[in-house]
Formats: C-alpha cells, sequence, structure tokens
C-alpha cells in the first residue's frame, strides 16, 4: 500500500470507527439528558408555584415559555414562567411563579446563570435577594429601591431590591420580569393560555 | 527516558514533571474551573478518563498510523473520549456538567493529552503509556486539588460547600474570580520551583 492510501484508510477508519462509537453513546444518554432537563423545569415550577402537582407547558417562544401549575384536581393554582434576561457574563434563566389572576409574582427560581461569584451570583440566594421578590404586586411594572431596603418589609409594593454591587444583574431580572409579566398578560388576553383538561379560568 | 525504569514512568508526573506544576500545560481549564473543590474533582476524573483511554490506543496503534497524518488521528481518538465524558457527565451528573459548562468539551485541546500522546504514546509500549497516562492523571489531580481547595477555603469560607471557616471570615472574593487563580498557581509554582531548588543543592 502506497503511503497516501495508507493515510486515508487509517484516518477514515478511525474516524468511521469513533463516529459509530458516539452515535451509541449518543443514543444511550440521550433520553437521560432530557429527563434531566424535564425533571430541573418540573423542580423550578414546584418551587414558584407551590403545591403544584401536574403542569403543563401553555406557551412557548424563543427564550420565553408558560407552564401552568395544578393541584391534583386539575385545578389551576398559578403560572410559572420560563424567562431569561441579558445578565453580566451571560443569559440568566429562572422561573417566575405567578398567581392565576395575574396580581402577584410568587417568587422567583433561578435556574442558570454565569454572574460574577459574590456579587452577581448573590442572585441564586434567597435571603440576599430572592426573598425581595416574593409576593410583589405586578399591576403595575416593578421598580428597583436604591439603595437597596435591608428587610423585604420596608419595601413597598412594586419595589425590589438591588444587589449592591450589581446593579447590571438586578436591573436585567427586573426588566426580564417586567417584560414577562406583560407578555403573559397579552397572551391571557388574546386567549391564548389554553390546554386541554384544565377548568377556564 | 528509554534506560528509567517504570516506576519512574509512573512517580514523574506526580512531581519531576508535573503536567501543572512544571510542565504548565493544561493552563485554560486549570485556572478556570478550580474555585471550588468538587469542580477540581470532577475536572481532574474527567481529564484522566480522556488520558487514560487516549494513551491505551495510541500507544496501541502507534505503528498503524502513519506519521504524516498522527495528529489528526490523536485528536479524532482524544475528541471520542471526551465527548463520551461530557455525555456521561451530563446525563449523570447534570449540576457538574452545568458547572463545568464548556470546559469539559474543551478537553479536547488540552495539552496535556496531546503532549503525552505526541512525546510518549507515540513512541512507547501500551504498558509504559498506561503507567505514564496513570502518572500524569494523579500528577493532575492533586495539583487541581491543593488549587480548589485553596481557592475555595480563602474565597469561599467552604470545602466542598461545607462551611469550616466561620462566620468571622469574610470571604476574599478575589480568591474565586480569575485574578485568585492566576495568584495562587503563581505561588505555587514559586512554591514547587524553590522545593526542586532546595533538593537539587542537597543533592
Amino acid at each position: 500500500m502506497t503511503l497516501s492510501s495508507r493515510m486515508i484508510v487509517v484516518l477514515t477508519s478511525i474516524g468511521v470507527l469513533s463516529g459509530a462509537f458516539l452515535v451509541s453513546v449518543g443514543i444511550l444518554t440521550k433520553e437521560r439528558i432530557v429527563l434531566n432537563k424535564q425533571r430541573e423545569i418540573e423542580t423550578a415550577i414546584t418551587a414558584v408555584v407551590p403545591g403544584t402537582r401536574t403542569s403543563q407547558k401553555l406557551y412557548e417562544e424563543k427564550d420565553f415559555s408558560v407552564y401552568s401549575g395544578e393541584d391534583e384536581q386539575g385545578h389551576l393554582l398559578g403560572f410559572a414562567l420560563n424567562a431569561s434576561a441579558a445578565g453580566f457574563q451571560d443569559k440568566i434563566l429562572f422561573m417566575i411563579g405567578i398567581d392565576p389572576d395575574l396580581t402577584r409574582i410568587s417568587s422567583l427560581y433561578v435556574l442558570d446563570q454565569k454572574e460574577t461569584p459574590g456579587l452577581g451570583a448573590k442572585i441564586t440566594d434567597r435571603e440576599s435577594f430572592l426573598v425581595f421578590w416574593e409576593n410583589k404586586k405586578i399591576s403595575e411594572p416593578l421598580k428597583l429601591r436604591k439603595p437597596p431596603a435591608a428587610s423585604p418589609d420596608e419595601l413597598l409594593p412594586y419595589e425590589v431590591n438591588t444587589i449592591s454591587g450589581a446593579t447590571v444583574s438586578s436591573e436585567a431580572v427586573l426588566s426580564a420580569v417586567n417584560i414577562s409579566v406583560e407578555k403573559l398578560r397579552k397572551l391571557k388576553e388574546e386567549g391564548k393560555l389554553n390546554s386541554k383538561g384544565r377548568d377556564g379560568n | 527516558m528509554a534506560t528509567k525504569s517504570v516506576s519512574f514512568d509512573f512517580v514523574k508526573g506526580l512531581w519531576q514533571e508535573n503536567p501543572v506544576s512544571r510542565q504548565l500545560l493544561g493552563m485554560c481549564s486549570t485556572l478556570a474551573i478550580t474555585n471550588a473543590v468538587i469542580n477540581g474533582i470532577a475536572m481532574g476524573l474527567a481529564v484522566s478518563f480522556v488520558l487514560i483511554f487516549s494513551s491505551f490506543l495510541i500507544s496501541l496503534f502507534r505503528k498503524l498510523i502513519p506519521s504524516q497524518v498522527r495528529i489528526g488521528s490523536f485528536i479524532v481518538i482524544i475528541a471520542t473520549f471526551v465527548t463520551i465524558a461530557d455525555r456521561f457527565m451530563a446525563a449523570y451528573f447534570p449540576p457538574l456538567s452545568k458547572s463545568l459548562g464548556p470546559y469539559v468539551p474543551l478537553i479536547v485541546v488540552n495539552c496535556i493529552i496531546l503532549g503525552r500522546a505526541e512525546a510518549f504514546d507515540s513512541k512507547n509500549t501500551v504498558g509504559r503509556s498506561l503507567v505514564d497516562a496513570f502518572g500524569m492523571s494523579i500528577g493532575y489531580i492533586l495539583a487541581l486539588l491543593i488549587l480548589s481547595a485553596i481557592r475555595e477555603i480563602l474565597g469561599n469560607g467552604t470545602i466542598f460547600g461545607y462551611q469550616v471557616l466561620g462566620t468571622w471570615y469574610e470571604p476574599w472574593i478575589v480568591m474565586i474570580l480569575p485574578p485568585g487563580a492566576f495568584i495562587t498557581l503563581g505561588i505555587l509554582i514559586a512554591l514547587a520551583n524553590q522545593i526542586e531548588r532546595k533538593a537539587k543543592q542537597r543533592r
């Protein structure tokens, strides 16, 4: 065999063999990876809409989807919005819990973020960030409180806290929440939040 | 090197030719992921898995692979194992896979692995290559472990996520940020050089 044909044969067979091997690895792990993602979404929905037993995807677009949180009888307990914000480093993906009448945010849950550790990454921390988002009225857009309040009781109904030193992250979450709430309201008015097997609201 | 013993093949990876402190290879992932001990261990194990299996295959086929296409062949073999490690982590350890992010796929271009393939596996028997790979892997894991332990303790007051320093301790956040990685690595390499120099004087 000449050198050039040997080169072709060797490199091709290495490529084909590893390709075949990887296909089988891909098939073996794919199901679990999809399941992990699904489980993560379910955990987040249960966290923002407490008491959720089942949930359905009601609406989906790029970087925004709406899930319902329902109890055993299929009564709507609330909506969970999967939203994304342009953070300091990368997208912040999070879940927003909202009651069925769209009056209040129950809580937030951060799914994924790459903010600066010790500063922006505090958005995942309940005590320093998330607690200031619980039970917020949303009949008008939320505003950031500057300088930050020490406890959630000091905030006005439409105010949420800034993380000192991480204004970008706080503002990113805030604007994403306001936009998502608006989107949900529009979808509800247009009657696009329909799913099977649920009594209307 | 050919005259050196099998035990030297193993031991050299731990200190004399430690991939991190002596060869300064694989710096990108070393600096990036050592902000927590668990990440350091996961990265160390992933690199070890790829290094050991690719060393085995590369040394096994070293006489079949024409030298003109050796780099391409090595990279395909390495990339195969990296993809396996990446999928496996995503399937069974999703939080780890998330916190290591792109650094698992980037093992493909980790110079420790390609460096061993080119410098050792392509010239030595399967047995010696495996011993070498194990030595290098342990050396790499140890280096990551020391680096990430220092950074996690000082930068977060924790180790493996458990609080070890009391509430009096104000974490040095810089230690878990990129500058902390450079500072710690620099000090560790300086220390390693100092120890090596002292040892040489005594010899």
